[in-house]
């Protein structure tokens, strides 16, 4: 069974621990075995480091990876930022045989080293790459026949090229989220700025009113031209902004519709029978009853 | 805005900055605005977007934009850098920019918080919540990571008490 | 005793602004055999030529060197010096201290002035060594080639044929006219493309002296000016075409479907079709990719024979011809037919295309509804897709928001650098054109900048902003798709200092103008040298517009670089002047700067012969055995041979050993 190395981040173990544990229930049945990268911190995110010191930046990240270069693994991320922050870090570091140089020697006080070994994968990369939608066809115990949703894979998780190991044939027209949603039976049609950012992140935490704009564009969006059963994502940051934000714009009464929202591998755990208790119940926009359409008698396959 | 006179303005000063700072693109912009407009910060109505910033330090402006919070808006989602005809990178100059502004400390509190909350669990991000959340779900109280490894927080403290960070007494 | 004299350029600033002329002009002086030397303000105008010559004609020098800018451009100058003093021109050299010493040193004087020196005593150490050589002519033939047919090549044939040249016209396409035919209307009069090109063509196609060469191609070159052997390969079109009478009936009776590559693929044409209804010739071709061997009647063999009627069974086009010009049972020769040309020079009008609209991402290259600029020309013209009416392509229906994205694929380092120079004017002029056909189209424009530098361009552009369409200072980022096929524009207007939105039915793409891959390939075989935005490159920017590296190549049109259709015009004519020079002086001179094989020390090994790249050696017998010989009109003077002889029996004149090591020794003598 290949081996993955599966970096946590922040969000998703602190806020969203849900998802972690749909991201461990989903990849050792579809031949994917989930390795911890012990003593991983943040990546570090943007509004860190980044911010700050470019060389401390690409030190803490080369410390991130080299966890999984000792076990020889690649990464795989869920959170779309950390995966930006890693493959830019990457792709900075391989660039430059110099500044492999100064991180090492960072890296050195810490006993630990860069190799540029592994590769960054997001988990939707895995998904769709690795592991292909056929493969999950086959491991899925209820079918999402009927139902639309309107799919966000979020910004990090399209651009830049340049520094990704897998990219959208066309990042501003992406598809590949579609596809995952597809093999679940799930109807994902593009929408207009499919390709939008929702506002989350360094936005949200400087400016909520203005992160908000961009939310509520992309929610209206979608509800107008999709009118979806759910949302989909693959981004812990738009999955807490779309979730959270939306029930404070139906508090305001600034919108009138409720759109439940999943991160990709808490559907696909539900779908391949997960108990919704584990693998699909914080969030701010009720879920339950869309869960329990999900995993009806009726959608059970044969 | 009054009248800004462009011969008492130093421009090699701070694109000099920028460029140290990893922004070496400021130069190339033609300030043609493919970025702006699709810029996430842009849309949402903050001042000083890529654009806006890469021509405030063309034209010599520092100190008078040192506050504007607009960069630390920035999601980095880097869709200016892959639709610039020019190779500028504004994401570059955008967090050359900031780090600028944070070695002089023009920036939140609630940055500085996620920064001590880096040193000392090598986490930006926590939350009082996480271990009743984690416990629900059936996992255990502390994830795998630096949060609860105390070897793990003092290699990351290492790194940090090593950088130019550590000279800004914000740990 | 050789009497060398020195003249050191100060090319104005150029090199004095950093070389120390006085002291490279003293250092000169105490340099062996060397018996003046002075300096100048500009060496190559006639008061510093006037130095030289004074100095040849009072018996002082006998040998020149004259340390300045470079040989490419000025060494004839100064060789014409020597002779109008009554010198042999080849005891001149030339030591270049400005392109590769004070343009690149700027920053260092005193190594440039070092490095000046060293130049200087390595030209006079070769200077010391020259020998008198002697110009040889040949005779030139009496005709020209122009490659390419749009409107640079239909002038420079026009203009050479009527200087009394004979011209063969090569063009690729079954018809010659170019981009031009597929042209609406042009820019700044808005006079139509076809009623201006046509009759032009016609003349081309009625020329007595004009032989075009339509569906062909250049396949190989051979020769030097005067004398080119140009082999010519006509591809098969599978029609008679000396019956063909291009009534078409053949086309409409093909059924099978084909992007009509004349209007950029928005409708599809028969395998057998006739390339525009104005056609130069006008003459059907089948394209046997796509022909779908209708009755089972493949090409080369007899038709089948229907049971019922015991008649044979003939393919729609076969039947479809009057004039009996396409005949399927013939055995046609799919590579057609290969013909060797001599011609005296060549003009080089290959022209250009525009990039498909595939390569920009952001801009939603998988709607219909985004055209490339081309293609909205078709759109626009009379003999287009649509006859001439503006139509959505996602529905048919007439659209009421046009939106036109400028620099696409130009001014970008992910493809063009450069500006293209036509696409400002030619959206303007499409959007002029459809507003006065369509009053109530709103039409919105995004340029990175506005540029109409062309006469009475301005104008033309400020007319269309008082006709009311949008200009908008500022290049759009992206485009998304809504749901009823309308584009969403995302643009920045940077006079507002706002992001904008345009939702538009139809988005038009300025794409870029680019080199055609086949003139790529083209210009290998003619040796051409590409400049740094991939066009054929100019001997020189200013001075040698139309020349090329090759003597007796000379360029016009779009190959050179994105021109309009003036420029390219007038560059056609000049291109055609400069050819029919060679052709009316009869003979050009071969310089003396050629290998020579002395058949005593020649062994006969045989070694030099496949190393020449121009085949100009052969063995042939002399005394005892084969001899290398070398033939002096193919020899271009590269020198491999004689650097390979193990005899040392080949000498390249003008760089003899004796040269090359005194160059050397100079050179590592510390100045």
């Amino acid at each position: 069974m290949e081996k993955c190395g599966l970096y946590l981040g922040c969000n998703i173990p602190f806020k969203a621990p849900d998802i972690e544990q749909s991201l461990r229930q989903v990849f050792p049945p579809l031949g994917v075995e989930v390795v911890d990268l012990p003593g991983a911190s943040c990546c570090p995110a943007w509004g860190t480091a980044p911010s700050f010191d470019i060389d401390t930046w690409l030190a803490l990240s080369a410390r991130n990876i080299a966890l999984a270069e000792k076990q020889g693994v690649d990464v795989m991320t869920g959170c779309n930022s950390c995966f930006g922050v890693l493959s830019e870090a990457k792709h900075v570091i391989d660039a430059s045989a110099a500044k492999k140089d100064v991180v090492n020697e960072k890296l050195a006080t810490i006993d630990s080293a860069y190799a540029g070994s592994s590769k960054i994968y997001h988990i939707g990369h895995i998904l769709h790459e690795k592991i292909g939608t056929e493969k999950i066809k086959k491991n899925l115990r209820y079918s999402l026949d009927g139902l639309t949703a309107a799919v966000q894979p979020g910004c990090h998780l399209l651009w830049p090229t340049k520094s990704m190991e897998v990219t959208e044939e066309n990042p501003f027209f992406p598809t590949m989220l579609s596809d995952l949603c597809g093999a679940l039976g799930l109807r994902a049609p593009t929408y207009s700025n499919i390709e939008a950012c929702c506002g989350m992140g360094a936005m949200r935490s400087t400016d909520q009113e203005k992160s908000f704009i961009l939310a509520k564009e992309k929610l209206v969006r979608m509800k107008e031209e999709l009118n979806p059963d759910m949302i989909v994502t693959t981004c812990s940051s738009c999955y807490l902004q779309l979730d959270g934000a939306q029930k404070i714009f139906r508090d305001r009464g600034e919108i009138d519709f409720e759109i439940p929202v999943f991160y990709y591998t808490q559907l696909l755990a539900l779908c391949m029978g997960a108990d919704p208790a584990e693998v699909a119940c914080i969030s701010d926009t009720p879920r339950a009853a869309i869960i329990a359409e999900i995993q009806s008698e009726q959608r059970r396959m044969k | 805005m009054p009248t800004v006179n462009l011969t008492q303005m130093n421009t090699h000063e701070i694109i000099q900055k920028v460029v140290e700072f990893g922004g070496d693109g400021v130069v190339k912009c033609i300030q043609c605005g493919a970025c702006a407009s699709i810029c996430p910060v842009s849309h949402a109505g903050f001042p000083l977007f890529c654009k806006q910033l890469i021509r405030k330090v063309q034209t010599g402006y520092e100190e008078e934009i040192l506050d504007d919070p607009s960069t630390w808006a920035c999601v980095a989602c880097n869709r200016c850098v892959e639709v610039c005809p020019r190779g500028v990178n504004p994401t570059e100059v955008i967090f050359a920019f900031r780090r600028i502004q944070a070695n002089e400390l023009a920036i939140s509190t609630s940055s500085l918080m996620s920064q001590s909350n880096l040193y000392e669990k090598g986490h930006a991000v926590l939350s009082g919540e996480s271990k009743k959340l984690r416990v629900k779900v059936g996992l255990p109280e502390n994830p795998p990571t630096s949060v609860n490894d105390e070897k793990a927080q003092k290699e990351i403290q290492t790194l940090l008490d090593n950088s130019p960070m550590a000279d800004l007494g914000i740990f | 005793m050789a009497k060398v004299g020195v003249y050191v350029c100060h090319c104005g600033s150029n090199i004095a602004g950093v070389v120390d002329v006085a002291a490279v002009r003293e250092y000169a002086e105490t340099l062996p055999d060397v018996v003046v030397s002075r300096e100048y303000l500009f060496m190559c105008s006639d008061p510093g030529q006037e130095l030289i010559r004074k100095d040849i004609k009072d018996g002082l020098v006998d040998r020149v060197v004259v340390a300045a800018c470079t040989p490419r451009t000025h060494e004839p100058i100064f060789r014409k010096a020597l002779e109008s003093a009554g010198l042999n021109k080849y005891f001149f050299e030339m030591a270049n201290i400005r392109d590769q010493d004070s343009w690149v040193h700027g920053d260092d004087h005193a190594g440039a002035t070092r490095k000046a020196k060293q130049l200087v005593a390595s030209a006079v150490a070769k200077a010391a060594n020259l020998e008198a050589l002697e110009d040889t002519y040949v005779d030139v033939t009496q005709a020209a080639m122009v490659v390419g047919g749009g409107v640079a090549g239909i002038f420079a044939a026009l203009d050479l044929a009527n200087m009394g040249h004979k011209v063969y016209l090569v063009e690729k396409e079954p018809s010659i006219g170019g981009v031009m035919a597929q042209l609406d209307k042009t820019f700044p009069t808005n006079d139509c493309s076809a009623c201006i090109l046509t009759p032009i063509m016609v003349e081309v196609g009625t020329h007595p002296n004009i032989e075009m060469l339509t569906y062909a191609e250049v396949e190989d070159v051979d020769g030097y000016i005067g004398n080119f052997k140009v082999k010519v390969r006509k591809k098969q079109t599978y029609v008679d075409w000396t019956k063909c009478t291009g009534c078409g009936a053949c086309a409409e009776a093909c059924p099978a479907k084909v992007p009509d590559s004349f209007n950029c693929g928005m409708n599809d044409r028969g395998a057998a079709y006739i390339h525009f209804p104005q056609a130069v010739p006008k003459k059907a071709v089948v394209d046997m990719k796509h022909c779908l061997n209708c009755a089972g009647h493949k090409i080369g063999q007899e038709p089948r024979i229907s049971k019922k009627t015991g008649e044979p069974m003939l393919a729609p086009c076969e039947k479809a011809c009057a004039a009996d010009a396409i005949n399927r049972s013939l055995p046609w020769n799919p590579e057609g037919e290969l013909i060797e040309i001599e011609v005296g020079t060549v003009v080089l009008a290959t022209g250009y295309r525009v990039m498909e609209k595939e390569h920009f991402k952001e801009y939603a290259p998988d709607s219909p509804n985004v055209l490339t600029a081309l293609q909205m020309e078709r759109l626009i013209s009379a003999t287009g897709p649509t006859g001439g009416k503006l139509l959505r392509p996602s529905d048919g229906k007439k659209p009421k928001v046009l939106d036109f994205i400028s620099c696409v694929g130009s001014r970008d380092i992910r493809h063009h650098t450069y500006c293209s120079r036509v696409c400002c004017m030619y959206m303007i002029k499409q959007a002029r054109l459809l507003m006065e056909k369509y009053p109530d189209l709103e039409i919105y424009m995004h340029f990175i900048d506005v540029r109409t530098p062309g006469k009475d361009f301005d104008e033309y552009y400020t007319h269309a902003a008082e006709m009311g369409i949008h200009f908008i200072k500022g290049k759009p980022g992206g485009i998304e798709m809504l749901p009823d096929d309308r584009l969403r524009v995302l643009g920045y207007d940077s006079a507002m200092g706002e992001n904008i939105e345009v939702d538009a039915d139809l988005v038009i793409l300025a794409t870029a103008i680019e080199l055609p891959e086949d003139a790529q390939k083209l210009a290998q075989k003619f040796s051409m040298t590409m400049d740094g935005s991939g066009f054929f490159k100019e001997l020189h920017p200013k001075l040698k517009p139309v020349d090329t590296p090759i003597e007796g190549v000379f360029l016009a049109g779009c190959c050179q670089g994105p021109k309009d259709i003036p420029d390219t015009v007038a560059q056609a004519k000049a291109a055609a002047a400069s050819a029919a020079i060679p052709l009316a002086q009869k003979r050009v001179k071969i310089e003396p700067i050629l290998s020579e094989v002395y058949p005593e020390k020649c062994s006969g090994c045989g070694i030099c012969v496949p190393l020449c790249p121009y085949n100009a050696i052969s063995l042939k017998p002399y005394a005892d055995r084969p001899r290398a010989v070398i033939d002096m009109t193919q020899c271009k003077g590269c020198g491999v041979c004689a650097s390979a002889c193990p005899s040392g029996a080949i000498i390249l004149h003008g760089y003899t050993d004796d040269q090359i090591y005194s160059q050397i020794a100079a050179l590592t003598q510390s100045a």
